[in-house]
């Protein structure tokens, strides 16, 4: 008796083993295509960094590099984001902030469960959400109505209800490139934002917003999430690229050398010659006419 | 009042009397103005200087601006000043002469180059002939440009990119694009590996690569293994006039060409749903690799970017 079972241990742990083999690949697959946001390249703005800190319980808390550090909310502001969410988001994206589908009529309120703390912040400190005008096709930026504490406490109950990435970015610009930013940005954001950064018209209503007066982590959040229209910028840029980009954003783009003293807003030659023949004519017209008069 | 008319009609400045008002600058009290305008030449003067001393200094460029600006216009002022106010009032006329030669010297002329210069050329027929045949060479030479110097014929280089089965997909710095880089509503453009920073590679074999999904993507029927892992790529050269095409708009799903506003549609196989262009964005077929590289699995199945007379030989189509 004895002897017989103990013959049947390895098949027993073997067929285990094989019943459970699918199941943890599926287990594995199904946490994979939770974190949309999280990349499989290192230091791209996912907790696959250089450097990663973790708390007690061996929760990512803090992770990034030299260039960029994210911070995930504590958690000890979940209630008080949660009050928060149920006060200035929830007649929208639902009291679950798993959102509302579109109807036809009303269009989408999205989904924010998984989105990651950036971009729940981004669109609360950009002044976009709460929205002033649910009908409009984009949302505008303004000024927020809420804190940007009171916007890391709800980014903290939502990402309490499923973790994603990235979390809420400082960048590190004295160890950026804005030679580098420069290039990055003629070759990702100038097709949309314009080599000015002034921003665009784009497709059916929508528009590219002017990246004048927008504060570093933004532009960061920005670029990692991809909000509204514009696309994700994750695996294909290192945290060090979007870094040079952040900063030459933050210096060239937002403070412009003019040589000649007026940029005109930057608004390129079209603008600039506009101004020119109807100021720079215009006068010279009237000096014309007042040296060819006679009294 | 009357005399006042009268002075005012155009007159020839000859024989006219010193005391004639047209004669009379205009100024009321020429002294006056003399000095007004001393001050104005002063000053651009002084400007003028100014501008020397900053430029020899290295000022600011709005300085160097400034001073050699209001110089010219001031030292420009004072002169019209001094023309208008200053200068006989007028008006003047002097009436224009004929600039032609009368009949009799123009045919005097041409009887002179028919008969004496026809009768030297006529002596020298060698020397007419040889220089005749000169010239006519170089006017066949002239048409050399058309036929030879607009650059080598492009044979098949319109018709193939550098796209190959097997190629890598490669970003601007030559980093291979793995399937794990991309969430879904990323874009990067990539190169065939090794064109990257060739000229050819980044005109003609520049591809968008986006994510739409996590899982295979068919964009069209045929095209079911071309989009896997939700990776789609497609030329950045717009159908229409070749401008890369790398406006990306991920809610509405839609690539936008910055110069006439065309819009292809990623996920249907790029169907140009507004805006001059004529054809879809050709489609090129993705596979991935053991080690999760994007690869492509051909060429492109047409020629990429605007159309040329003999594209429809290869595609049968007259688009």
């Amino acid at each position: 008796m004895n002897s017989s079972l103990f013959r049947r241990v390895p098949l027993i742990v073997a067929s285990g083993a094989f019943v459970a083999a699918p199941l943890l690949l599926f287990a594995g697959s199904a946490n994979a295509s939770n974190n949309i946001l999280q990349t499989t390249r290192k230091n791209a703005g996912t907790p696959n960094s250089t450097i990663v800190v973790k708390n007690k319980s061996g929760t990512v808390i803090k992770y990034g590099n030299k260039y960029i550090t994210y911070k995930a909310p504590s958690s000890k502001l979940d209630t008080l984001g949660q009050a928060l969410f149920m006060e200035n988001c929830a007649s929208c994206h639902g009291s679950e902030a798993d959102g509302v589908p579109a109807n036809g009529t009303n269009g989408a309120y999205p989904d924010l469960v998984g989105l990651g703390p950036a971009t729940i912040t981004f669109w609360i400190d950009s002044g976009r959400m709460p929205a002033k005008n649910v009908a409009a096709i984009q949302a505008r930026r303004g000024q927020p109505a809420l804190t940007s504490t009171q916007a890391v406490a709800i980014a903290a109950w939502v990402n309490s209800l499923l973790p994603g990435y990235p979390d809420i970015p400082t960048p590190h610009l004295k160890n950026a490139n804005v030679a580098d930013g420069a290039a990055l940005f003629a070759l990702n954001c100038a097709s949309c934002h314009t080599i000015e950064g002034d921003g665009d018209a784009l497709a059916a209503s929508t528009f590219s917003p002017s990246l004048r007066n927008i504060p570093a982590f933004q532009v960061v959040e920005a670029i990692r999430t991809g909000p509204g229209n514009m696309p994700r910028f994750t695996g294909n840029l290192s945290d060090q690229q979007v870094a040079d980009i952040t900063k030459y954003v933050t210096t060239e783009i937002q403070h412009p050398n003019n040589p000649g003293g007026f940029g005109l807003g930057g608004l390129g030659p079209v603008a600039e010659g506009f101004v020119g023949l109807l100021v720079g004519l215009g006068l010279l017209m009237l000096v014309c006419y007042w040296i060819g008069d006679r009294s | 009042m009357s005399d006042l008319e009268e002075h005012r009609t155009p007159v020839s400045l000859n024989g006219l009397s010193e005391d004639d008002l047209r004669l009379q600058p205009l100024a009321k009290n020429p002294q006056t103005v003399e000095r007004v305008i001393a001050v104005t030449f002063l000053f651009g003067t002084l400007f003028v200087a100014a501008f020397g001393a900053s430029f020899w200094v290295n000022a600011k460029p709005w300085i160097l601006g400034a001073t050699m600006g209001a110089g010219l216009f001031l030292l420009g002022v004072g002169l019209v000043a001094w023309g208008k106010y200053l200068m006989p009032r007028g008006p003047f006329v002097e009436e224009r002469h004929t600039l032609a030669n009368s009949d009799a010297d123009r045919e005097a002329f041409a009887a002179a180059i028919v008969e004496r210069g026809g009768s030297v050329v006529k002596r020298r027929k060698m020397l007419a002939g040889i220089l005749g045949g000169g010239m006519g060479i170089f006017g066949i030479v002239a048409l050399f440009p058309l036929l030879r110097s607009l650059g080598p014929l492009p044979k098949g280089t319109l018709f193939h990119t550098d796209w190959r089965k097997g190629s890598y997909a490669v970003d601007q710095t030559g980093r291979r694009v793995n399937v794990g880089d991309l969430a879904i509503g990323s874009i990067v453009t990539v190169f065939p590996e090794g064109t990257e920073n060739s000229d050819r590679g980044q005109a003609v074999d520049q591809t968008v690569l986006i994510r739409i999904s996590n899982q295979n993507f068919t964009t069209q029927k045929g095209r079911e293994t071309w989009g896997p892992m939700g990776y789609v790529a497609y030329s950045k050269l717009c159908t229409h006039l070749g401008c890369p095409v790398g406006l990306y708009e991920q809610q509405l799903q839609l690539l936008v060409c910055p110069c006439h506003q065309s819009m292809f549609n990623v996920t249907n196989g790029a169907i140009p749903q507004f805006g001059p262009a004529p054809r879809p964005l050709p489609q090129l077929p993705l596979y991935i690799d053991s080690n999760g590289n994007i690869r492509a699995q051909a060429d492109y199945d047409q020629p990429v970017g605007p159309g040329f007379f003999e594209r429809h030989r290869v595609t049968g189509s007259k688009l």
